[in-house]
């Protein structure tokens, strides 16, 4: 167990160096400067931004810099805002977008498991049609859709909760739902199948031969089984949430590091752009360990393979 | 040789497969629409110029954004431009990428998994582990890193999104090429001398048809979703041109005052998207029977 996580976390370094390596050149000979303007700048004013930021030193000079201050931690300053560092502004914000991420999966978890084992236990009835319906809207009405529509619907008309702001517990049920929603609907999908397999097993026949509760079958003996392809599914989902949270922070007015995200891209921002792929990528690629890991903890059958 | 009862029992089995899957497909109600809804959709983007009542970018200031009425089905957006014409032309774009960029996705992920599957061993290993990793990499912030330094033009989103994928597409094709090359028409086929390029293109990946339409059918919805929400960041396509994602962020703007012009294309989107998944898994269920519908 402890040389497989081993041998992940070594495959990870070079991955995130090409990562690294590919965003950093890619950014910068694409055609545009972060500090472009429509109206040209005093060209003496933009060479000494520009030297600030170490930007006319040649390429190779300008990545063996990053690369060293990478290591040591420091991401660099940000060219938008220019008061704070990269790792300031990511400091602020990325506890936001954690937040919401995680509502969104209890959301996602909690309706989606019990959607889908609902659905598994009377196959072809309307305990299955009706969750399975309302999961398949779920997959296809997506966030960027569903979240305004939401506002419209209980931020405006109704004024049951506020449009946008991220500081107390009403604030943050909207955008939870928002962003939960599909997989939420994915989820229900999995599990639903997923109990549908395992409860077709002989050993389920036999507990229920012997007189076992449909409670206890469901919660000791089936479900067990039964979440395994959700849990496979949860390390892209996260990476899913990931992407969706651009969006939810967009509609929402909500400061999390999504937003700074796309707000940096749009500003050609290099180091910060650079600093949110790099946490991006570390993320996603633990995250799927962890998955992994649950996987194989959940199966011990996947142990050996 | 075909005339026995026996023989002709055998003919039946041997078209069984494609005749088979369409009898079950009648049967799914959902799919059925969906189909005619897809066919209904790519009919009407084919032809749009001439149905389309008003020009997508001309506007009438003095209407500015009006309700739906008998003149503009759908109302107009702010600037009094048509908004049914606008899906119209904006549902080309979303077609027109959710099919260019699934062929992209398609052809990269077929011949990438087919030679995989088919060269296998060391080749194999080390082509999937760079799928592997691929997987695990924030594609979507490339994508929103290409289009915002690359330019934002169409040609470019295809190949962008095509490139993020054709994995799946890849793994499945390997899958199914490791079990096919172990059956017993392989051998006939290397037994009359053909080359393995032929083995390959001729024999062993039209066998993976099933599955490759009917994942095909479900990476259709997936692009289309992932322009719109290009489009919805301002990414994807530009104004004046139009398209889903755009429309619905133009409607989410003005929500309060012409509700409207978010609620249309968001209906637009969603049915196309409705109609392409329910599709996929009637595809799949009656390609497949062995799979459970999950």
């Amino acid at each position: 167990m402890k040389k497989i996580v081993l041998k992940r976390l070594l495959e990870s370094i070079p991955v995130l160096w090409a990562i690294v390596t590919i965003t950093f050149f890619l950014i910068r000979l694409a055609p545009g400067g972060p500090f472009d303007r429509e109206k040209e700048l005093d060209p003496q004013i933009q060479e000494r931004i520009e030297a600030h930021y170490n930007l006319n030193a040649p390429l190779m000079e300008q990545y063996t810099d990053y690369m060293g201050g990478l290591l040591s931690g420091d991401f660099g300053p940000s060219f938008k805002n220019a008061s704070s560092s990269v790792n300031e502004l990511i400091a602020q914000s990325f506890p936001v977008s954690l937040e919401l991420g995680f509502y969104a999966l209890c959301v996602a978890l909690l309706i989606g498991l019990t959607a889908g084992i609902i659905a598994a236990l009377k196959p072809n009835s309307w305990q299955d049609y009706t969750p399975m319906t309302l999961a398949m809207i779920g997959i296809c009405v997506p966030n960027f859709v569903l979240g305004p529509i939401l506002l419209f619907i209980f931020g405006i008309n109704l004024g049951w909760f506020p449009v946008s702001g991220w500081e107390e517990a009403v604030d943050k049920v909207l955008p939870s739902i928002t962003l939960g929603a599909m997989y939420a609907a994915y989820i229900a999908r999995l599990s639903r199948g997923g109990m549908l397999e395992v409860l077709s097993n002989d050993f389920i026949r036999t507990a229920r031969a012997k007189g076992l509760s449909e409670t206890r079958l469901i919660l000791k003996h089936a479900l067990r089984g039964g979440v395994t392809p959700v849990i496979a599914f949860l390390g892209p989902a996260t990476a899913g949430l990931l992407s969706g949270s651009f969006v939810v922070e967009t509609v929402f007015q909500i400061p999390g590091l999504g937003k700074l995200f796309v707000e940096s891209a749009f500003n050609r921002d290099y180091t910060m752009i650079l600093g949110t792929v790099i946490l991006y990528a570390t993320l996603i690629l633990i995250l799927n360990l962890i998955s992994d890991l649950l996987l194989t903890w959940i199966d011990p059958r996947l142990r050996n393979a | 040789m075909p005339n026995t009862s026996e023989s002709t029992y055998e003919v039946e089995q041997g078209q069984s497969l494609w005749k088979d899957a369409f009898r079950r497909l009648k049967k799914n109600k959902l799919a059925l629409f969906g189909a005619c809804f897809l066919i209904f959709l790519t009919g009407i983007s084919l032809i749009t110029p001439l149905i389309a009542p008003y020009e997508y970018d001309a506007p009438d200031y003095r209407l500015g954004a009006s309700g739906p009425s008998a003149e503009h089905w759908f109302g107009t957006d702010l600037i009094g431009r048509d908004l049914f014409t606008r899906i119209l032309y904006g549902g080309r774009i979303s077609l027109m990428v959710g099919f260019v960029a699934t062929a992209v996705s398609l052809l990269v992920g077929v011949l990438y998994g087919a030679t995989a599957g088919f060269l296998g061993g060391r080749t194999d290993s080390v082509m999937m582990r760079i799928v592997d990793i691929m997987y695990a990499l924030p594609f979507t912030i490339f994508v929103i890193i290409l289009m915002v330094f690359l330019g934002r033009n169409i040609i470019l989103l295809f190949l962008a999104i095509g490139a993020v994928e054709w994995l799946t597409m890849a793994r499945i094709v390997r899958s199914q090429i490791l079990s096919l090359k172990e059956k017993e028409f392989v051998e006939a086929a290397i037994s009359m001398g053909l080359s393995r390029f032929q083995i390959l293109t001729r024999h062993l990946i039209p066998n993976t048809l099933g599955p490759v339409i009917v994942y095909t059918t479900l990476t259709i919805p997936n692009v289309m979703l992932l322009e719109a929400f290009l489009s919805f960041l301002g990414l994807g396509v530009q104004p004046p041109m139009s398209s889903w994602g755009l429309l619905i962020h133009d409607g989410a703007d003005s929500m309060l005052e012409s509700p409207w012009l978010l609620i249309y294309p968001s209906i637009a989107l969603s049915l196309t998207l409705f109609s392409l998944n329910f599709l996929g898994d009637g595809l799949r269920d009656a390609l497949d029977p062995r799979v459970a519908k999950d």
